[in-house]
């Protein structure tokens, strides 16, 4: 019996012990110093997501998600502009938006992003953020006004944030945080902005003042010794706010067809029963400068789709420019992205920067990316990668897209920041 | 028109389990055999004689009822890559269990008859609440029960053989999260519940060439454990319940063929030895499909592919009788892994391993005997999961003591 009361015992021992072990990992910095770390972009990088400015997308920004885990390796302090409001705010005074319920012009009731408040909170600019900071991820932000003093004249979101509004340029404020380790995702607004008003209005920053204007920033910061990390341009063509809306969109009964085609025959167009293109505006065709849109075209996400559903808008009264990118604006903007991305490239390369590739991120959750056991994509909604203002990423887009920071950071600075766990960061939530 | 939701989640992956052997089998029916890893398909020792080769049923020299009980203490860690995540389990303890009856009315009789009701696989799986694999899997259990009448000859004084018919009855219940979340934050559950049913059977042959050894063969045919109408339950926003309606499933898992061959040896009268190589029909785990009986854009039919791969596993283990009423055991034993690369799951974290074995049995007056054992198993492995992109190391330690009870009865 003895034997047996020894073997119990030891069978107890076991039990106890029988907990594997985490492997020690202490992260390393590797060649950086995240010191004093600063960040500077657009949207993502400052947290600007729904739409508007709020707590929570702030909270999840690019730059304070990156800061968090640069805190694993050595970071003290990584202060962002906060806005302090739930409700949240944008520069047409609006609040965040929400997937709520709406009910349509034919009475029908879906799921759609909705308003989260009447109103936005008015104080997110009255009350400007005059502290220092070290997040300029400033909605809006062009390459081209990165050395405009007085920029804050022209961009609310700059202004809130800086104490001189009248002399101040963003890259000197953003200079002024003496980052010995930064994170720049520039570019995507030097597009967005002409991209977003169907290109009918304003232009694409030239690619020599992009160049010139971002080589002179990363000159210098890379004089005084910084390190740092570059992002390539991502086809902003391919977010849903230009692709939710399908070209043929239009879907006929044999009446309206039929309607139509009395309207349209004369001038050689014509309608069938079932999905049409819709009728845009052209006037580069000549004639009466109406036409079908062609596969590979875009209706933006602005366009008033109670108009479409009942007041003929894109058959009657054609769509106009500001609501359309044709085959011709979409390359036109394409291409300017890869001659930004072969600057931004280049300029990594030249100065033995980080580069992330969030062209290439932003292609694969276009095609659908996998992630512990969660399907994120570029579909609006759906995707969980893209806000409900169908341009910038959710917390959990951003997380995503923050580990492809870190990972090409380890790599080019030998050090091991942890990844974030992204699933901890929301998508798109549901009523 | 912009906002309908196509949430392609798929519900895959609901059986496969058990983290104690290789892919979901266990080998827990027999005390003494688990003493020596496992081995002893040549070696009839007692009423378990029933599953590990009926074929030497006629062989044991008492008639015997006997129950065992092995509780499991099994504890996986994953360690995600690239990143400072870890996720725990905090399983209930495992509890499988075997039972037998063993029956020969004569020494010279050369028939003899037996009853089996064991567990060759079963257990649950618990991942603590939030953890980065949740859309994978939060919790699966599985139970199932075999019940074996079987019945066997003896030839001659150096073959026997025997045969039984397997019934098997289980249950599966499998919890996972859903990528959807509501306006709080809180996500969407699926659980799946079924019953199943198979049929199949177990087969063996004892030789004995020589005084000293035993040759034993067995086959244990696979058992398909179908479930037809299973219940499909889910807990998503309101907003999506229309796209994830509550329903029946159906779908199937193979339990595998296992040949086996087995040696024994007695190098003395006090000291045996045995070997076992067992042949493991993994392949058959190709695909796991799930069939929902109402479809949505959401909710479509599964068809996640397993790709398990054959497999075997070596064991080796000895016995010593110390004096005529103390038997002492040890074993160690290699099982090659049937789950392939970019194929591991939170399931089934699956991987080569050495396991290592001891054991002793005491016998207490005339009819009762005590048998007791432990194992230890300690695994590891790295993969990218292909289909849920789950990458990191799972680390499993497994513990299971036991403890067996035998009323013995002379045969007349």
């Amino acid at each position: 019996m003895r034997q047996l009361i020894t073997l119990s015992l030891l069978a107890s021992v076991l039990i106890l012990s029988c907990r594997p072990k985490a492997a020690d990992q202490t992260p390393s910095a590797g060649e950086i110093n995240p010191e004093r770390f600063a960040v500077i972009g657009g949207a993502e990088m400052g947290g600007f997501m729904d739409d508007a400015f709020h707590d929570e997308g702030q909270e999840a920004s690019l730059g304070n998600l990156l800061a968090t885990q640069l805190q694993k390796v050595g970071l003290m302090d990584f202060i962002q502009p906060v806005v302090s409001s739930t409700i949240g705010c944008n520069t047409s005074g609006k609040s965040k938006l929400i997937l709520g319920y709406k009910t349509d012009c034919l009475g029908a009731t879906s799921l759609s992003p909705v308003r989260y408040s009447a109103t936005g909170d008015q104080l997110v600019f009255s009350q400007p953020y005059t502290k220092e900071h070290q997040n300029f991820g400033i909605p809006e932000l062009k390459v081209s006004s990165l050395w405009t003093s007085g920029y804050a004249n022209e961009n609310q979101y700059f202004s809130r944030v800086t104490p001189s509004p009248n002399s101040d340029k963003v890259a000197s404020k953003f200079l002024s945080t003496n980052p010995t380790f930064f994170a720049m995702m520039l570019g995507v607004d030097d597009v967005l902005g002409y991209a977003k008003k169907g290109a009918s209005v304003g232009e694409m920053t030239p690619v020599n003042g992009f160049s010139s204007n971002l080589t002179e920033l990363v000159d210098s910061l890379t004089v005084k010794g910084a390190k740092g990390i570059l992002a390539t341009v991502p086809d902003i063509s391919e977010l849903p706010y230009f692709t939710t809306i399908p070209y043929n969109g239009l879907n006929l009964t044999a009446d309206k067809a039929a309607s139509l085609n009395q309207i349209f025959n004369p001038i050689g167009i014509s309608f069938q029963v079932g999905p049409n293109p819709f009728i845009i505006e052209d006037p580069a065709i000549g004639g009466f400068g109406v036409r079908k849109m062609v596969e590979g075209e875009c209706v933006l996400l602005a366009v008033p789709l109670d108009s479409v559903k009942c007041y003929q808008m894109g058959s009657v009264f054609p769509f106009r420019d500001e609501f359309v990118l044709t085959l011709n604006e979409l390359d036109e903007i394409q291409t300017r992205i890869s001659q930004y991305n072969a600057v931004i490239s280049q300029l990594a390369n030249d100065n033995g920067l980080a580069l992330v590739d969030a062209y290439s991120f932003y292609k694969k959750l276009k095609s659908g990316m996998m992630y512990n056991g969660v399907n994120m994509s570029l579909t609006f909604v759906s995707g969980g990668a893209v806000s409900l203002d169908g341009l910038h990423l959710t917390p959990r887009g951003n997380a995503l897209l923050a580990n492809e920071f870190i990972r090409s950071i380890n790599t080019k600075y030998n050090s091991t920041v942890p990844l974030l766990n992204a699933t901890s960061y929301r998508g798109t939530r549901f009523p | 028109m912009c906002c309908k939701p196509l949430l392609l989640v798929s519900l895959m992956s609901l059986f496969n389990t058990v983290t104690y052997s290789q892919g979901f089998q266990v080998n827990f029916q027999g005390q003494k055999q688990q003493g020596m890893a496992s081995a002893g398909t040549a070696l009839p020792l007692d009423g378990s004689v029933v599953f590990q080769n009926p074929g030497a049923m006629p062989l044991v020299k008492e008639n015997e009822i006997s129950a065992g009980f092995t509780p499991v203490f099994a504890n996986i860690l994953f360690e995600e890559n690239g990143s400072d995540q870890i996720g725990r389990t905090n399983s209930p303890m495992g509890t499988p269990f075997s039972a037998y009856a063993l029956f020969k009315p004569k020494k010279e009789t050369k028939w003899s008859a037996g009853l089996a009701i064991y567990t060759p696989f079963g257990s649950t799986v618990q991942w603590e609440d939030g953890w980065i694999g949740r859309f994978a899997l939060n919790r699966l259990q599985l139970k199932a029960v075999y019940i074996q009448p079987t019945f066997a000859y003896q030839l001659n004084n150096w073959l026997s053989m025997g045969g039984g018919v397997v019934y098997s009855t289980g249950n599966v219940n499998l919890q996972k999260t859903i990528p959807v979340e509501d306006m709080s934050g809180q996500e969407g559950l699926a659980e799946l519940d079924g019953k199943s049913a198979g049929w199949g059977y177990n087969l063996g042959v004892h030789l004995k060439p020589t005084e000293k050894l035993g040759i034993g063969l067995t086959y244990r045919s696979q058992i398909d454990m179908k479930v037809d109408e299973g219940t499909a339950d889910f807990t998503v926003p309101a907003s999506l319940e229309a796209n994830f309606p509550d329903g029946t499933f159906a779908s199937q898992l193979p339990l595998p063929q296992v040949a086996t061959l087995g040696l024994a040896y007695a190098f003395s009268d006090r000291f045996t030895a045995v070997f076992d190589a067992n042949w493991i029909g993994w392949k058959a785990y190709d695909t796991l499909a799930f069939d929902y009986a109402v479809n949505t854009a959401s909710l479509v039919d599964t068809k996640s592919a397993r790709n398990y791969e054959n497999a075997f596993s070596l064991r080796l283990g000895a016995q010593y009788n110390v004096t005529n009423w103390f038997t002492a055991r040890a074993g160690i034993a290699y099982g090659k892994t049937p789950v392939q690369d970019g194929f591991l799951t939170p399931e089934t974290p699956d991987a080569n391993r050495l396991s290592y074995t001891a054991g002793c049995s005491a016998t207490i007056g005339k009819h009762w005997s005590i048998d007791v054992s432990v194992l230890y198993v300690q695994l590891s492995r790295e993969d990218t999961n292909l289909e849920t992109g789950l990458s990191g190391k799972f680390s499993t330690k497994v513990v299971a003591p036991g403890i067996g009870l035998a009323y013995k009865f002379q045969q007349k």
